[in-house]
């Protein structure tokens, strides 16, 4: 295991500028996952660091070496691609096997028994071991594969939306056993998703990525309370932030525009906003506002029954405010 | 509530239009457009075969048609068995058959593996590799006699440029031991361009990504070539060469051209003994006999390699 440092490398396919000017570090035992939409240069980023892909410019230090001109064995590190990616000739058992029998680890070939029934056991598929791959399904394939990685024990774990494919609750499942791993380990792991959930719940550090750019580094906490822009904010919490005209409320304002997360709306008493629909969704209730013709998404006590066209009242507490362009202001 | 849904659903479904026509079945209507095609596979496929077992059992002659057809059991089937000219062909046309093969395989994949690599023109290489194999057979035997002329062919020539010999020193279609071989070489060069297309194929669908997945799995490129590339190509080449193999054992129009079965018989494959028998000597149920055993032997060796190849295309 050990710590990555990413220089400002960049990356253009032709004209698409995919990933621009990144710095940041990877702390040896950290959890971080990159964030952000599709086309945001998450996997570029994670492909430059595996030397799948050669840097336009910066440089890549892993465990204090530059690893610019090395070879992905060479960089030793072990990643999850979001295709699947198994050998379909193989069994399961030897895919899992195959990077260990790698000459360069020279392994016992009963250690490679004894791993691979491990990472099959912690993985839900010791009984798939002696089928092919392309007999498994696709919740399965994808299991396999992080199998494949979690066998070796290499620099880093560069994991391309590894859980998208899956189940809900196989997800849920695997995304607290990845935790445990990941911390039972020790292991450097980055991951890349655009599921919140699975970004806060897991990551020691979220990057959130727009547009090829690492528009902000830190813990889920700073990231959540101090989102540096609308594009951050927007990126967590469930139901989203709502970004409103500061002036549709009475007082004064740090900036153009505010930002109510549901825990910054005070219900009870401020502007009146109209119920347009509410959803039960068990432990909660969400209410879908509507506030002088801006739509507002909000929760409320999920015992509470709102029917449509009734009118509440709601008024900001602790809110965030960002410029006109969509940045912060403090 | 639910048993009114169910009917609504019925009702809304169309009868079958077909049911309906001219009060035939569907399975009536479907064995009228299939009725012409095995019709005619049984006229020009299926009775000549069985006519042809019948034959092998007589001496009837084709060209005699007034002479009375005696049946005389197994001796067709006795005398070419035991014929130790006929297993001279048979000797040349494994000869035949292996040594092309092994040639065909060996070039053709190594040039689809050359092609494969991504480089500039590779499209262009690819059309001019082709070439051969879409030349007429009787064209590319006419042209390689030239070829091989002792005193003005260019492949004399050449040969006699690197080995230093008079280039009318050896005769590649009129010496005993070189004939063999030249046939070898003029189908090789016709094709090899086949079993490349079939490998390209083969290599063209691997996905990149799985060698990206054993590149960071820390396999070397000759590990990736034996435990990716191989197998992978394997069910293409064993195809290639079972296309390969029924066309050469029928080989018949190059040699022709090329030596004609000669010098002695030499190069004299089955086919070509065969065509001999049935249409020179005029020996009808004799070449029928034969025409079955060969064509037992074919379907006989055939049927164990398609098993062989759905193996490895399961594996």
């Amino acid at each position: 295991m050990a710590e990555v440092q990413l220089n400002g490398i960049s990356k253009a396919f032709g004209k698409t500028q995919a990933v621009k000017d990144i710095t940041m570090t990877i702390g040896d035992g950290d959890f971080v996952v990159l964030l952000g939409p599709t086309g945001a240069g998450k996997t570029t980023t994670l492909r430059l660091i595996s030397g799948l892909e050669k840097l336009d410019s910066g440089s890549v230090f892993i465990g204090g070496r530059d690893v610019v001109h090395d070879t992905p064995a060479q960089r030793d590190v072990a990643m999850v691609f979001q295709q699947y990616s198994l050998y379909p000739h193989l069994t399961v058992r030897d895919n899992l096997a195959f990077p260990l029998r790698s000459p360069i680890l020279k392994t016992p070939e009963d250690e490679i028994t004894r791993k691979v029934q491990e990472i099959a056991e912690i993985l839900q598929i010791p009984h798939k071991l002696d089928n092919k791959a392309t007999a498994l399904s696709g919740g399965e394939m994808q299991r396999v594969s992080i199998g494949r990685a979690l066998v070796r024990n290499p620099s880093i774990y560069l994991m391309d939306e590894p859980l998208s494919s899956l189940d809900a609750k196989l997800r849920a499942d695997l995304r607290v056993e990845l935790k445990r791993i990941q911390a039972d380990l020790g292991s450097t792991l980055l991951y890349v998703t655009h599921d919140q959930i699975e970004a806060m719940t897991m990551a020691t550090h979220i990057g959130v990525l727009e547009e090829g750019q690492l528009v902000q580094y830190g813990t889920p906490k700073e990231v959540y309370e101090n989102p540096v822009s609308v594009y951050v904010a927007s990126r967590l919490g469930q139901p989203r932030i709502n970004i409103l005209p500061s002036n549709l409320f009475p007082g004064t304002h740090k900036g153009p525009q505010i930002g109510l997360r549901p825990e910054n709306i005070q219900q009870g008493d401020g502007i009146e906003a109209r119920v347009l629909r509410s959803e039960h969704l068990g432990d909660q209730t969400r209410l879908h506002l509507e506030v002088q013709g801006h739509p507002v998404t909000t929760l409320t006590d999920p015992h509470q029954d709102v029917g449509s066209d009734a009118t509440i009242k709601i008024s900001p507490q602790n809110p965030l405010y960002f410029d006109a362009s969509g940045a912060r202001v403090v | 509530m639910s048993d009114r849904t169910i009917d609504r659903v019925a009702s809304a479904t169309p009868p079958p239009v077909a049911r309906k026509i001219r009060g035939l079945s569907d399975r009536a209507i479907a064995w009228i457009f299939v009725a012409p095609t095995i019709f005619l596979l049984l006229a020009i496929n299926i009775f000549p075969l069985i006519w042809t077992i019948r034959l092998s059992f007589t001496n009837y002659k084709a060209n005699r048609i007034g002479r009375e057809v005696k049946e005389i059991g197994f001796r067709n089937y006795e005398r070419i068995l035991t014929d130790s000219d006929i297993w001279l062909n048979m000797q040349a046309t494994a000869h035949f058959l292996i040594w092309t093969i092994f040639f065909q395989v060996l070039i053709g994949f190594t040039l689809a593996w050359l092609i494969n690599k991504k480089f500039k023109g590779n499209d262009l290489w690819t059309t001019i590799i082709v070439l051969p194999m879409m030349l007429s057979p009787a064209v590319v035997g006419n042209f390689w006699k030239f070829l091989y002329q002792p005193q003005i062919g260019l492949f004399n020539y050449i040969i006699a440029f690197f080995t230093g010999k008079e280039p009318s020193s050896f005769e590649m279609l009129g010496q005993v031991n070189l004939a063999p071989w030249s046939i070898v070489i003029v189908d090789t060069w016709m094709w090899t361009p086949f079993v490349m297309l079939i490998c390209l194929a083969g290599l063209r669908s691997i996905p990149d990504y799985i060698y990206e997945a054993a590149e960071i799995d820390r396999a070397s490129k000759l590990r990736q070539f034996f435990t990716i590339t191989i197998p992978m190509v394997l069910p293409f080449l064993m195809l290639a060469v079972l296309f390969r193999g029924i066309e050469n054992f029928k080989m018949f129009d190059l040699v022709v051209q090329l030596t004609g079965g000669g010098p002695g018989s030499t190069t004299e494959l089955t086919s070509i003994n065969l065509k001999r028998e049935a249409f020179e000597k005029w020996r009808t149920g004799y070449a029928s006999a034969y025409a079955i055993i060969l064509f037992v032997t074919v379907f006989g060796l055939a049927s164990i390699y398609v098993k062989a190849l759905n193996k490895v295309k399961e594996r």
